[in-house]
């Protein structure tokens, strides 16, 4: 398979534009709604009127070589019945860093999904805080990061359950290699009257080298006394009877390994429901896990 | 095609091999059987090359050169497959991709074209039949959620569509109900060929009855005690272990199952 580059000029028919996002939205009755985001002090905020559904594609590609910093904020605002999806490419040079915070209000009904790549970049901090402010709102946040060399990846996340019945999921993969290092740090709250709330909250790490290097902290933090919350946060290597299993059927040591790591962090990109950004993924992944050294 | 000279092995501190010399023709169906913790699937994992055994004397050579200085994947492509006794998952990797990916990796080695994805598929088709493995088990993760018989019966599909040289079968009987032996043996029936040979680790004399030995071994304290013709398999169904000559009991403290030593290593 040829490996390359995404290209910044090419995103599938799709344009980014020069902000660097790609916004459709849709009314209740499947109709375009032309949906726009406004400034605020800092970034943007996106407003998602009631039942109406919005995918916001947010690409931050460069090959500049230079250090330079991206700072990017967003608010997002889903009211009664709104639906967010909100898909994040993390593409940047080697030397620079990327710092995003979003912070979410999801009300009644409403439901807010994250998908979060990160793969190139000296230095990533990736910020979510979200509110289930309304009744039966559900969020998803699913995050896939990629360190090599030195890389120092950061992710926080904030799920605050304040109204009953919501529901969150959670699932943040990491692969480590070179000297990376990997931070998950994760917190829900239930509040007091967040009753019936469920939420799952879980943190998988690979490590390829030994000197990278993987914290996870995930926390729950229940003040109602009828829920359902799970977390678990695992850090591992390449298990070694997988290897010799594709290995004692013929398949080469570097290439069982990089299906290893392939398979590990495939399934966060297979649940991408958008094809043109999967084509863009799928090689991202490849070049992230090719063999190195 | 296989000799083994005074094979010596040993998993961590505890010394498995003691000694073990066997030679294999082509064509041949050689079982090894014995009682728990006497090296049988030490014997089948140390041919195939796997991590934790250190082999401490002795040499294995396959088809005149040296086996022992390869890496696993090289010995595959030289023909040598390790049916395994406890299969591992691998999720994310569908199964005929992976077995796409091992064909190609042993053709690529070997000087032979690679098979696109037609052709093979057209492969995987007609192997999978011969052993009942439905088609979406194939698309499924390699092992993902198969029943102890499925994973056994993927096994005996991947030796069909490998064709090694010298099968390993580590008791592939085990944890099998009679219709899944009877499935799992017709398909290493149907690879039996006057080019190909066999090993047949196991620890009941059922198997047997399906796939009919050339010879038979008995491993006992990590020496062969004892060799003889298929007769031998049913003298030991009716007798067990305990009649063999006795060998001197190895130092240091007792040994578990070679199950669980693999397992150990496996983690």
């Amino acid at each position: 398979m040829t490996v390359g580059l995404p290209s910044s000029s090419v995103f599938t028919g799709k344009s980014v534009g020069l902000e660097g996002f790609w916004l459709e939205a849709r009314r209740p009755d499947g109709a375009s709604l032309d949906l726009k985001p406004e400034s605020v002090t800092n970034g943007r905020r996106l407003t998602v009127p009631s039942g109406c559904q919005a995918t916001l594609i947010e690409k931050s590609e460069s090959q500049r070589s230079d250090p330079y910093t991206t700072q990017l904020r967003w608010e997002f605002i889903l009211t009664e019945g709104a639906t967010l999806n909100h898909y994040k490419l993390v593409h940047e040079g080697p030397q620079a860093a990327h710092h995003s915070f979003v912070e979410v209000d999801v009300q009644k009904a409403a439901s807010f999904q994250s998908h979060v790549f990160l793969f190139e970049g000296a230095q990533i901090r990736n910020t979510i805080h979200v509110r289930l402010s309304g009744e039966d709102a559900d969020c998803l946040l699913e995050g896939l990061y990629v360190g090599s060399g030195s890389r120092v990846i950061e992710n926080h996340t904030l799920v605050d359950h304040q109204k009953p019945r919501g529901t969150s999921r959670q699932l943040y993969k990491g692969i480590l290699d070179g000297q990376s290092r990997g931070l998950f740090d994760g917190l829900v709250v239930v509040q007091r009257e967040a009753q019936k709330t469920d939420a799952v909250q879980t943190n998988r790490n690979l490590l390829l080298s030994t000197e990278a290097k993987a914290v996870s902290n995930p926390e729950l933090k229940i003040l109602a006394n009828d829920v359902k919350c799970k977390h678990g946060s695992t850090i591992g290597q390449i298990d070694a009877a997988q290897l010799f299993y594709m290995r004692s059927r013929g398949v080469p040591q570097a290439e069982a390994r990089r299906l290893l790591v392939y398979a590990f962090a495939s399934e966060m990109i297979e649940q991408v429901e958008v094809p043109a950004l999967r084509e863009i993924l799928f090689p991202c992944l490849n070049l992230a896990t090719s063999i190195r050294k | 095609m296989l000799e083994i000279i005074n094979l010596e092995a040993s998993v961590g501190e505890k010394q498995i091999l003691r000694g073990i010399t066997l030679k294999v023709n082509k064509g041949e169906v050689h079982a090894i059987m014995g009682p728990n913790g006497s090296g049988k699937s030490t014997l089948a994992n140390v041919l195939a090359g796997r991590e934790g055994y250190t082999v401490t004397g002795g040499s294995v050579s396959f088809e005149g050169k040296g086996l022992l200085d390869l890496a696993p994947e090289d010995r595959a492509a030289r023909g040598i497959f390790l049916a395994f006794q406890y299969p591992v998952e691998i999720p994310g990797v569908s199964n005929s991709y992976f077995m796409k990916t091992a064909l190609n990796a042993i053709r690529k080695h070997n000087g032979q074209p690679e098979l696109d994805a037609i052709d093979f598929l057209k492969v995987i088709k007609e192997k999978a039949r011969g052993v009942e493995i439905p088609e979406p088990m194939l698309s499924r993760g390699v092992n993902e959620g198969f029943s102890g018989g499925e994973k056994k019966r993927n096994e005996i599909l991947q030796m069909a569509i490998l064709e090694p040289r010298l099968c390993l079968l580590d008791e592939t009987d085990s944890g099998l109900d009679i219709d899944a032996l009877q499935i799992v043996a017709k398909g290493i029936n149907a690879l039996r060929s006057p080019e190909r040979a066999f090993i047949v680790v196991t620890h009941y004399q059922r198997l047997l009855n399906y796939v009919q030995p050339d010879f038979v071994h008995v491993l006992s304290g990590g020496r062969i005690v004892k060799s003889g013709g298929k007769e031998l398999a049913l003298e030991l169904e009716k007798k067990g272990y305990g009649w063999l000559p006795a060998t001197e009991a190895p130092a240091g403290p007792p040994r578990s199952s070679g199950g669980e030593q693999e397992k150990a290593v496996a983690r």
